[in-house]
C-alpha cells in the first residue's frame, strides 16, 4: 500500500478556489486556449 | 479513381473516414468496415459506469452518418489482409466476415487501393484468469454495455453500504501490462464521488490497484509541472488527490488472477498478495485485433505485417535497445506499414516501438510495465494524418509526400471529471506536450508551458464540452471539420 501520509493536502482556500465560479471561468478559458495552442504546435506537424 | 478501405470506426478510423469523405474527389470510394453498428465516445463511458449518463448519450448509429457522407459502411469484421492480391486478382484485398444481423457469418473479399487499419484494441480479459464481465469476477468500462453493467454492480454495492455493511471497492488495472491508467484513475474518483453523494463513503474502503510504479505515471512515465516557480511532479499532484479523497493505492502490481471476491496480485518486490473485494472494476490489457496476412499464393505473412502483440508494424524504430537509449525519434511519424506503401495503421492498431513509462520486472521476472496510451486526441490526429496522406497520393500522384504526426511532437489532454451539473462537478485536468517525452528538446522531456495539471470545476466543464463537441463532430454535423481532433 502506498504511503500517502506525506502527500500535500489542499488548504481550505485552495478547495474554495477550485469551486469558485468566477475563478474557474477564467481557468476554463485558459485550459481551452492551452488545448488550442497544443493543437497548433503539435497536431499540425506539417499541415 | 481509387478505392480506400478503413478497418474500424472508432475515434481513429471514423476520423479518417470523415476526412477522406471531404478530401477525396468524387469517383473515389471510401468503405468503412466495422463490426459495431454504433460509434461510442469512450471517454464518457466512465460516466455511464457510475449511472450519471445513459448509453444513448454516448453512442449513435454509424450508418446514417456514412450514408450522408457518401461512405459505404459494411458491418463486418476484417479477418485477413492480402496486401499483394490473390490468385484471382493482383489488387490487394481484405477478407471480411459480416456481423450485421441477418448476414452474420457471411464472408466476402473486398479490394482496395489504399487501406487504413484502425481496428483498435482487442480487450484481452483472458490474459488474467477470472478478469472481466464475461464469465469473470470484475466489471469493466471499456464499452458502453460494460459500463452499464458496472453501474448496476456499483448500485448494488451502494445499497449494501446503505444497509450498514463495510465493503471494499477496488478499481484499476487487471494485468501488469495494461494501458489507459487515466481511465481507471477517473473511474476511481467517480466511484468516490458516488459514495459521498450516497452518504456511505465512511463504510467503504476504496482501493486503486495499478501497474504504475508511482502514482501519476499514467503510462507516460509521469509528468513534471511548473507551479508557482517550482518544478513539481504528477506523482506529488496525484498523491495529494488520493490523500484528500481517502483513496488507498497499491502500486507496481500485476494481477495474476481474480476469484470471486478476491484479487491475487504480485508486486514489484516479488511478493504475492491477495485483496478481498466486494466491487471490482479492473481494466484488461489490450492486444491487436486478430488479423492474418497472406501473400498471393495464400502463404501466411502475418509476421511481416504484425508484431507478436497483434499490432501492425509501421515506420517506427523497432530495434530492441535499453531504456536509456530510447529516443523520441523511435516513434512513427507517418504510420505507413512496413513494406507496403498503401497501408497505414493508426490509433491503437499500430505497434509502438517501446513503452513510454520505464518498464520494470518484479523480483520474480514478471513484467510490470504500463503500455503506452495512444487513444483520444492522438488517435484522431493519426486518423486525419493518414487520410491526408492518402488524399494527396490520389490527387497528386504516387510521389506525394506523407503527412507526419509523431506522438513525440503532439500533445494530449486527460480530464478526469466527477459529478454532474455545471456547479457541482470537479476534475483533475492534465495536458502534456509531447505525449512521448523528448529529452533532447526539453530538459524535463516535455514543454513546461503546455504540460500542466490542475484541479477544479473548470476541468469538469472542459470534459462536458469535449463530450458534446466530439459527438457533434463524429456525427459530421455542419462545420464538423473545424473542430480539431
Amino acid at each position: 500500500m502506498a504511503d500517502l501520509s506525506r502527500a500535500p493536502l489542499p488548504t481550505e482556500a485552495t478547495l474554495r478556489r477550485r469551486q469558485s465560479l468566477v475563478r474557474q471561468f477564467f481557468r476554463f478559458i485558459a485550459y481551452d486556449l492551452r488545448i488550442m495552442r497544443m493543437v497548433l504546435k503539435g497536431h499540425s506537424q506539417d499541415h | 479513381m481509387a478505392d480506400v478501405v478503413v478497418l474500424g470506426a472508432g475515434v481513429s478510423g471514423h476520423t479518417a473516414a470523415l476526412h477522406l469523405s471531404r478530401l477525396l474527389p468524387s469517383g473515389n470510394t471510401i468503405t468503412v468496415v466495422s463490426p459495431n453498428s454504433q460509434w461510442n465516445w469512450i471517454p464518457s463511458n466512465i460516466w455511464v459506469g457510475v449511472g450519471k449518463m445513459s448509453k444513448k448519450q454516448v453512442v449513435f448509429p454509424l450508418a446514417p452518418v456514412y450514408k450522408k457522407k457518401g461512405v459505404r459502411f459494411l458491418q463486418a469484421k476484417a479477418t485477413a489482409i492480402r496486401p499483394v492480391g490473390d490468385e484471382e486478382s493482383d489488387r490487394p484485398g481484405v477478407d471480411i466476415e459480416y456481423t450485421l444481423p441477418g448476414k452474420e457469418g457471411q464472408t466476402e473479399r473486398i479490394r482496395y487501393d489504399y487501406l487504413i487499419n484502425a481496428t483498435g484494441p482487442q480487450l484481452k480479459f483472458g490474459a488474467t484468469p477470472g478478469l472481466g464481465p464475461d464469465g469473470g469476477n470484475t466489471v469493466s468500462v471499456c464499452t458502453a454495455d460494460h459500463a452499464i453493467e458496472a453501474s448496476h454492480s456499483l448500485k448494488v454495492a451502494i445499497e449494501r453500504l446503505k444497509g450498514g455493511e463495510k465493503l471494499t471497492l477496488v478499481v484499476g488495472m487487471g494485468h501488469g501490462t495494461c494501458t489507459c491508467e487515466g481511465a481507471a484513475f477517473e473511474y476511481v474518483f467517480n466511484v468516490d464521488h458516488e459514495l459521498r453523494e450516497a452518504g456511505v463513503r465512511d463504510n467503504a474502503r476504496l482501493v486503486y490497484l495499478t501497474n504504475e510504479a508511482q502514482l501519476g505515471d499514467f503510462g507516460v512515465d509521469g509528468m513534471v509541472f511548473e507551479e508557482r516557480g517550482f518544478q513539481t511532479t504528477s506523482e506529488l499532484w496525484t498523491g495529494s488527490l488520493f490523500r484528500e479523497r481517502g483513496v488507498e493505492a497499491i502500486l507496481g502490481a500485476h494481477v495474476s488472477r481474480v476469484e470471486p471476491g478476491v484479487v491475487h496480485y504480485e508486486t514489484l518486490d516479488g511478493n504475492h498478495h491477495t485483496l478481498e473485494f466486494d466491487f471490482g472494476m479492473l481494466l484488461p490489457p489490450f492486444g491487436g485485433v486478430a488479423l492474418k496476412a497472406f501473400d498471393r499464393e495464400g502463404g501466411e505473412i502475418t509476421d511481416q505485417l504484425f508484431a507478436p502483440s497483434g499490432f501492425m508494424k509501421v515506420d517506427a524504430d523497432y530495434t530492441p535497445k535499453p531504456y536509456e537509449e530510447w529516443t523520441a525519434a523511435d516513434w512513427p511519424k507517418t504510420y505507413q506499414a512496413v513494406g507496403y506503401d498503401n497501408i497505414w495503421a493508426v490509433g491503437i492498431a499500430f505497434a509502438p516501438p517501446h513503452q513510454i513509462s520505464r518498464p520494470r520486472k518484479s523480483a520474480n521476472g514478471t513484467v510490470i510495465a504500463p503500455s503506452p496510451p495512444r487513444t483520444g486526441m492522438p488517435s484522431g490526429v493519426m486518423g486525419k494524418t493518414a487520410a491526408m496522406s492518402i488524399a494527396d497520393r490520389i490527387k497528386k500522384g504516387p510521389s506525394a509526400k506523407n503527412h507526419d504526426a509523431s506522438m513525440a511532437a503532439m500533445g494530449a489532454a486527460c480530464v478526469a471529471s466527477v459529478g454532474q451539473g455545471l456547479t457541482t462537478g470537479s476534475a483533475a485536468a492534465m495536458t502534456m506536450l509531447p505525449v512521448v517525452p523528448d529529452y533532447q528538446k526539453f530538459p524535463t522531456g516535455r514543454d513546461l508551458a503546455d504540460t500542466r495539471g490542475e484541479v477544479g470545476l473548470a476541468g469538469h466543464w472542459v470534459k462536458l464540452m469535449l463530450h458534446y463537441l466530439f459527438i457533434y463532430k463524429a456525427k459530421a454535423l455542419p462545420l464538423w471539420q473545424l473542430i480539431p481532433e
